[in-house]
């Protein structure tokens, strides 16, 4: 697995002016508040709310774009169009897919936060 | 490990350096705790004083209860978003100055144009760089420092406008006082003695004149009678007039001189005004009328204007060339005597009178002042004042004389015996 199409750590870092515990203490809260947000994003697709997919697919993506996950970024992102186009048949899979990238990311931020920065 | 705790919403977190006046507050509105943790961490790196907001309807609080020197403020958020935002803050006086950075990821020519409508002052990309993050909020700041300077200039403008409006009222009215008390210097109109009429106008250009005069009763058998002439005009011309007008009291010049020869009261007024540094002098003309026989004896400093108006005959101005005071301290001036006769009329005025000038800016002059006193024999002496008045003012088209004007005229009414005095 290419580990920077899932999380760019040294982007991501430097996105946090090369401070880690900025970037641990912004990881910790993108694990809290991600998981809402996806949670927000799969109830308003299953209540046909295309305004509220698109605010939350929205939200989800602003944080994302924090932790500089690119892979996921472009499915949030994906999903935030379709949202917002009313399109919320092709959403299904879609958001289907932002899940399992946010697994990927919530993965990858755990072991970070458990074990350290890799040397 | 986690040093990093997260802002509370709507309080103020940093700690920068420095004192902290010269610390720029920067109030962050954004919903999503990640984003708005990040950028606030960003901006309390680079020295700031953050407040952080979820949406704007919080900002909008806290903005106005902080005052802000620059906000920040994401475009999309729920309650209210950053463009209602930017139109709330438009429309509050506290904050319609205040500079607005939108956050967003919006950047077509049309949604920056919507931004900038609806009051955003700049745009924030939520993937800016940290030099972009720096210069844009460096740049809002530095316009907010403007702002407020304007404002508080303007501010500053205000108050020394309402001081100095107040000073002036003070000052009309310290000139009211002062004009009332030269007022109540002047004579009495009607009757200052058995067999003679006083009526007189004045108008002053200014609040106050420089121009004065006075008919006393010396003793029973003589009326004093003088009107001065100030150069300039204003308080210090009435000042040096009040002086000039105490000198001339009927008590000190008697006391002084022995009597009212207005020969010696000008060459003793003459020795005491001298020009002043300013270049300021008088000009005096003086009268002593001895009402037995009705003979005036009269001298003048440089005044032009006294008019005799004679009930029979034609009138004739009753002055000859003279230095005015004070230009030569041994001037001598010459004492001229003149017989009145019952229902005579003496008129003294000042230039301001008839140096009225019309609209294109010939004067009024002494002829057409003397043809309205010759016009109102029949008329009584106030109306006939009046009527100068009146007219003068008809010729320059102004209710206001440029210069002090007044016209002071002495009736001698005749005796139901046929003679005059008793």
């Amino acid at each position: 697995m290419d580990k920077t199409a899932v999380l760019d750590l040294s982007e991501a870092l430097n996105r946090a002016d090369g401070d880690r515990d900025l970037f641990l203490t912004l990881a910790g809260l993108f694990l809290q508040e991600s998981s809402k947000e996806i949670a927000s994003a799969r109830a308003a697709l299953e209540q046909q709310d295309h305004a509220g997919l698109a605010a939350a697919a929205h939200k989800l993506k602003g944080s994302v774009m924090e932790m500089c996950a690119p892979r996921l970024f472009e499915s949030t992102k994906r999903l935030e169009e379709l949202g917002r186009q009313g399109e919320l048949t092709k959403a299904w899979p879609v958001c289907a897919d932002v899940e399992t990238r946010l697994v990927e990311v919530h993965a990858v931020l755990r072991e970070l936060i458990a074990g350290g920065f890799p040397s | 490990m986690n040093s990093h705790a997260t802002p509370r919403i709507g309080q103020v977190s940093g700690s920068p350096a420095g004192p902290e006046t010269a610390i720029a507050t920067i109030l962050l509105i954004e919903d999503e705790p990640v984003a708005r943790t990040s950028m606030a961490a960003r901006l309390m790196r680079l020295g700031y004083r953050i407040l952080q907001a979820e949406n704007g309807r919080v900002g909008l609080d806290l903005a106005r209860r902080t005052r802000p020197d620059l906000l920040i403020v994401d475009w999309m958020m729920p309650v209210m978003d950053g463009l209602t935002f930017c139109e709330a803050v438009r429309r509050d006086p506290l904050l319609k100055s205040s500079q607005i950075l939108l956050m967003t990821a919006h950047d077509t020519p049309a949604q920056i144009a919507e931004g900038l409508v609806r009051g955003a002052d700049d745009f924030l990309s939520k993937s800016a760089s940290k030099q972009e993050i720096i210069a844009r909020v460096l740049a809002g700041l530095r316009t907010s420092r403007l702002v407020r300077k304007l404002e508080t200039t303007g501010d500053e403008l205000k108050s020394s406008m309402v001081l100095l409006e107040k000073k002036q009222a003070e000052t009309e009215a310290d000139l009211q006082t002062a004009a009332a008390f030269v007022r109540s210097l002047l004579p009495s109109q009607g009757s200052p003695i058995h067999g003679v009429t006083l009526a007189w106008e004045y108008q002053p250009s200014l609040t106050l004149g420089g121009d004065l005069f006075d008919v006393m009763v010396i003793d029973a058998d003589h009326l004093g009678l003088y009107i001065l002439d100030a150069s300039g005009h204003g308080v210090a011309a009435a000042l040096r007039s009040a002086s000039l007008m105490t000198f001339l009291r009927v008590e000190n010049i008697l006391q002084m001189l022995g009597s009212y020869d207005p020969e010696k009261v000008l060459f003793e007024a003459n020795r005491r005004f001298p020009l002043s540094a300013d270049g300021d002098y008088f000009t005096l003309w003086v009268g002593e009328l001895h009402l037995p026989t009705l003979s005036l004896s009269y001298a003048s400093a440089g005044h032009s204007g006294t008019l005799l108006s004679s009930a029979q005959g034609p009138s004739r101005w009753l002055t000859h060339a003279s230095f005015p005071l004070g230009f030569d301290p041994s001037a001598q001036f010459t004492r001229d005597h003149v017989s009145l006769k019952p229902a005579d009329r003496l008129f003294l005025l000042s230039d301001g009178i008839y140096e009225a000038p019309s609209p294109s800016s010939e004067l009024w002059g002494r002829g057409r002042f003397q043809e309205v006193i010759d016009a109102g024999k029949q008329t009584s002496l106030s109306a006939t004042i009046a009527s100068c008045f009146s007219v003068a003012r008809g010729w320059q088209q102004a209710q206001h004389f440029p210069d002090d004007a007044a016209v002071v005229g002495i009736e001698l009414t005749e005796c139901q015996e046929g003679g005059f005095n008793g």
